[in-house]
């Protein structure tokens, strides 16, 4: 990090490479969109590294990446919410001919080499049921099981208070309990991935 | 089962799935089907979630980044 903070082309590529897994496995989770995940992955790496002599070294460098890969994440899914369009039509809409004008359109239903990657990684049972969770929840049980922090450092790392991080996670997991013993009862425990 | 003080709770059960209880709370699973069963649940689903796997960005991504990045010099000055 003293070397990465003093300048170093080699010491920049060290800290993407180390962290480039973590950060884009977050966010993929996160926003379920490969292409989108990267793009964020992106943007957080270059905020980190072209901002690193603000990086304060009594903080995990981990925690301060995860915050604003965590961030980016929060602030595409609110956009994303506000955004959401109605498969009729806009709501502003008054005649069939406007409503048909700004209908969404599926088009093609076959998927693209990247949406069967997609699918092929995040298909499975657990994985659904992630993405089932609020976007808070999925990022505190993302850190605590898949990166292993300890509650203190996801609520340093998310800005929350601990008792919410403990909340959080316990909801999230008792969620997917849920989620998962439905879709044992639906399909049966030999069906199960 | 939380009224209960010898029932185990919510974080004791988290680190009797990762294989951290004191043995002194451990004991108590072989006498209390009810904690019993919450715990085989509970650890189920922990063990689906770290065993996730970690995914890698395409081929080239640490490139595309470092295209972006000003690299500081110890005088101050950027490079790119």
């Amino acid at each position: 990090m003293a070397w990465a903070k003093q300048g170093h082309d080699a010491a920049f590529r060290e800290l993407v490479r180390r962290y480039e897994r973590p950060v884009f496995s977050l966010l993929y989770r996160m926003v379920r969109d490969r292409a989108l995940a990267e793009d964020l992955a992106q943007e957080t790496f270059i905020k980190v590294l072209n901002g690193i002599k603000s990086y304060r070294p009594e903080f995990k460098f981990s925690s301060w990446i995860f915050k604003i890969a965590n961030n980016a994440a929060i602030d595409h899914l609110r956009r994303k919410s506000l955004d959401t369009l109605s498969l009729d039509g806009s709501p502003t809409a008054q005649t069939p001919e406007q409503m048909h004008a700004t209908a969404l359109q599926l088009g093609d239903r076959a998927e693209s080499p990247l949406q069967q990657v997609e699918n092929r990684e995040l298909g499975t049972a657990i994985e659904h049921a992630i993405a089932r969770l609020r976007p808070e929840y999925r990022s505190c049980i993302m850190l605590r099981h898949v990166e292993g922090y300890s509650y203190e450092e996801i609520a340093e790392t998310l800005d929350l208070p601990l008792g919410t991080v403990k909340t959080y996670i316990h909801r999230a997991r008792n969620e997917l309990r849920g989620y998962l013993e439905d879709r044992m009862d639906e399909t049966g425990p030999r069906a199960a991935p | 089962m939380t009224n209960l003080p010898m029932h185990l709770t919510t974080d004791e059960i988290e680190l009797w799935a990762q294989g951290l209880l004191p043995a002194a709370r451990t004991m108590h699973l072989a006498d209390c089907s009810l904690c019993r069963v919450e715990a085989g649940r509970e650890r189920k689903v922990i063990l689906e979630l770290v065993q996730l796997p970690r995914f890698a960005p395409a081929a080239g991504f640490a490139d595309r980044v470092m295209a972006q990045v000003r690299i500081p010099t110890p005088s101050g000055d950027f490079t790119a």
